[in-house]
């Protein structure tokens, strides 16, 4: 004979299902989770960390890539970048071209964003036809960058010849290096969307408020409008340095010869880090060179820019809250 | 294999890890490269080249496809890319590239096929019927233009010729160049003197562009010519020291600082030297016969330009080729057979017909002359003087250690000072066979 329990008291309590439940829900939105981001985690990890860790190995070899003689080289090509001249002339250039655009381009671009957020007649023309060249393609741009700057039949020269001067051969050193800054700032436009849509967001009380005080224009500029602002020059800082750094594709754009053999012939002015890296990898054929340049690269990006973020810390209203604030507390 | 630390590693293994350094370079489009190329799911096989479209037109492959009963996917011409190829495991079946330049590199590097036996059963590309040419895709491991073929030229030049516009002549008042008879380098560069028109310094037409197919290839040319070499017997080292190569960088410099042509201080904004050409502001340009096939689509250049004998800076006469872009099949493609079936029909078959018609270069085949078009002014006297031309050929060894880019890049890099800063030649030789030299010794010890 076998004793049957009333079903009652077979079953479980209601109280610990509950965790179950909630465990179950956590569950599938942790999966949900990493559904969502895993494509985005594979593509990291197979296109920039395993070909970042496998570029480092490179950098230790002698490799030209085709070659089957390479060997170990230690950190022989990290001790050669401090050595070569090249490489250490052409990370100045970079740095002094950063310099030249960064600062420039922003303060452009909020410049023409705080004109055309004031109310006039024909702003949305006027908006539209500042934003215009930051969508012209670059080659389209250094093209028409190359028949202005033509020497002998440019409008540039035309303009110089107008005021008595002789003709510049602008894209030969040492005038290049202004024409592709005059480019890069070209798209500015870019800058100046930003920062416009930035604007929308300052709080017309605050500027009024300001202005019953007796604040004018300048003043209200400089202690609001900026402030609330700095976040958003913050990021166009941060991104235009590590751009900046990079820069490549436009000086080889400006060089005097068409297609892959350009990189051999960029001008010095223009003969930036990258452009370094690209030739020391394909006209020079040292992978392991180029790799530890490219290290050296990125590791000079993060100083650089853990450098901005700490100049960025002390001056970017978060919030609207005065960074320096809660250090004077 | 195992590297110099005695680590075994497989050259696979390197190779798979050099790609993925590329990509990490060149982004991620290299990766895109990797696709495989065997087996269409039709049962035919799939060839996968490396060519430009205007070769390879999308019209033109599926016609080929149908001729072969094969299919072929064409991927674009980009060494980044064939590198990652070859170290992927997934090596393209037909590689296009310049054979004056390349053929020692890649044999070097054992990465082309050895296409003798290939060439010894063809019935389309034989032996008496290539054009002598096609010794600069040849190399016996120490010396260009002798030993196995590796490939072929699609069409060539004869690099160190030129061509002038006879217009620009008149108006300027100077005596062509012979049609038969070379110049010297000298009376060449006298008449683009004279030819140059200035209004102060600006350029309304610069009489001689001498870029030709780029600086070193240039001055290989020009040292040839006055009788010496720049590279050493065992290619292992250039020396610009010489007689002759100071000869030819002492040209250079004074051809340069007279502006009366693109260098690098007076840069060509087209890039190249059609366009300035093309509208009359440029009266000699560096091109061989390839050039011609610009000029026939325009009615009145085609009447005024000539071709003119290679210039001879007074040693023997010659008249090399820089470039015979051709094809070549490398050694780690999985379908040798189907791959060089394509390659002779490309470079025997109707393919070669339609391209000697056009004109854009000398056909491959001595039995293709025939076809070259003579229709107009240009192309017939064109056509006489390459082929008066051709008793010059010859093949000037290249080295297989280094890229031409590579020794592009350091005279790039200090040419523009010398020019400007009226250095001479003796000096900047001293420095190009410093930098060069370790460049060249860097890529020997890869090639032992």
């Amino acid at each position: 004979m076998t004793a049957t329990l009333p079903a009652s008291r077979e079953t479980p309590p209601a109280a610990p299902a509950r965790p179950r439940r909630r465990r179950g829900r956590a569950g599938q939105r942790t999966r949900t989770f990493y559904l969502f981001v895993g494509p985005w985690i594979a593509g990291f990890v197979l296109l920039t960390l395993f070909p970042l860790g496998y570029a480092f190995w490179m950098s230790l070899t002698n490799t030209d890539g085709l070659s089957p003689n390479w060997s170990y080289v230690g950190l022989d090509n990290y001790v050669k970048v401090f050595q070569d001249s090249q490489t250490i002339a052409s990370l100045g250039r970079t740095g002094i071209f950063m310099l030249a655009t960064v600062p420039t381009g922003v303060a452009a671009g909020l410049l023409m964003a705080v004109l055309l957020n004031r109310d006039f007649r024909g702003r949305a023309v006027f908006r539209a036809l500042f934003y215009l060249p930051a969508v012209v393609p670059g080659v389209a741009a250094a093209l028409t960058f190359k028949i202005i700057f033509d020497k002998n039949a440019g409008a540039a020269n035309a303009v110089v010849g107008a005021a008595g001067g002789e003709p510049i051969s602008w894209l030969a050193d040492p005038y290049v290096r202004s024409v592709l800054i005059l480019m890069m700032l070209w798209g500015v436009g870019g800058s100046m969307i930003v920062s416009l849509a930035a604007l929308q967001d300052v709080p017309r009380e605050l500027l009024e408020a300001a202005k019953v005080d007796g604040s004018g224009p300048v003043h209200s500029f400089f202690k609001i409008t900026l402030p609330i602002l700095s976040p958003i020059i913050f990021f166009q800082v941060v991104t235009g340095v590590i751009g900046s750094l990079q820069v490549f594709v436009p000086s080889l754009l400006l060089a005097p010869v068409n297609g892959a053999a350009a990189v051999t012939a960029v001008p010095e002015g223009n003969y930036f880090f990258m452009v370094h890296v690209y030739a020391e990898y394909f006209a020079k054929s040292h992978f392991g060179y180029a790799s530890a340049l490219l290290w050296v690269l990125f590791l000079f990006v993060l100083l650089v820019t853990g450098v901005v973020f700490k100049i960025g810390n002390r001056a970017v209203f978060y919030g609207g809250v005065d960074p320096t604030e809660g250090k004077q507390g | 294999m195992r590297g110099s630390l005695g680590t075994p590693v497989s050259r696979r293994g390197l190779m798979q890890g050099t790609a993925l350094g590329a990509a990490a370079a060149a982004g991620a489009g290299a990766l895109s490269a990797c696709a495989p190329s065997a087996g269409g799911g039709s049962g035919k096989t799939t060839l996968t080249i490396m060519a430009p479209e205007n070769e390879f037109s999308p019209e033109f492959l599926k016609s080929t496809e149908e001729a072969l009963d094969i299919t072929i996917k064409r991927v674009e011409v980009d060494p980044t890319k064939l590198t990652a190829m070859l170290a992927s495991g997934t090596a393209p079946d037909l590689v296009r590239g310049l054979g004056a330049v390349e053929t020692p590199y890649i044999v070097g590097r054992d990465l082309a096929l050895d296409l003798d036996d290939y060439f010894a059963q063809s019935t389309l590309l034989k032996a008496d019927d290539i054009d002598p040419v096609n010794d600069v895709w040849r190399y016996d491991g120490s010396v260009q233009g002798k030993g196995p073929r590796y490939g072929m030229a699609k069409d060539y030049s004869q690099d160190a010729m030129f061509w002038y516009n006879t217009a620009l002549f008149d108006a300027a008042g100077v005596d062509y160049p012979s049609e038969t008879e070379p110049t010297t380098y000298d009376a060449w560069f006298d008449m683009g003197r004279e030819i140059t028109q200035k209004d102060g310094d600006t350029v309304s037409v610069y009489g001689l562009s001498a870029g030709g197919l780029g600086l070193f290839l240039g001055l290989v040319n020009m040292t040839a010519s006055a009788g010496g070499s720049l590279f050493s017997e065992d290619l292992a080292t250039v020396d610009f020291s010489s007689p002759e190569g100071q000869k030819a960088l002492t040209w250079y410099l004074e051809y340069a600082r007279a502006r009366i042509g693109f260098s690098p201080i007076e840069p060509n904004a087209d890039g190249w030297d059609w366009p300035p050409y093309q509208t009359g502001r440029l009266a000699m340009s560096w091109s061989g016969y390839w050039f011609g096939g610009a000029i026939a689509a325009e009615a009145e250049l085609a009447e005024t330009s000539r071709l003119a004998p290679a210039p001879t800076m007074g040693g023997d006469r010659l008249s090399p080729c820089f470039g015979a872009t051709g094809y070549w099949i490398p050694k780690a493609s999985k379908h040798h057979d189907e791959a060089w079936q394509l390659f002779e029909w490309f470079m025997g078959g109707d393919p070669a017909k339609e391209r000697a018609a056009g004109g854009w270069g000398m056909p491959s085949l001595l039995s293709l002359r025939a076809d070259l078009p003579t229709g107009t002014t240009a192309q017939a006297q064109a056509l006489a003087a390459v082929e008066a031309e051709a008793d010059y050929f010859k093949v000037l060894s290249f080295s297989p250690y280094v890229k031409v880019e590579a020794l592009d890049a350091v005279l790039n890099q200090y040419l523009p000072d010398a020019i400007n800063e009226d250095a001479s030649a003796g000096s900047l030789a001293d420095t190009l066979n410093t930098d060069m030299n370790a460049l060249l010794a860097e890529g020997k010890e890869l090639v032992k």
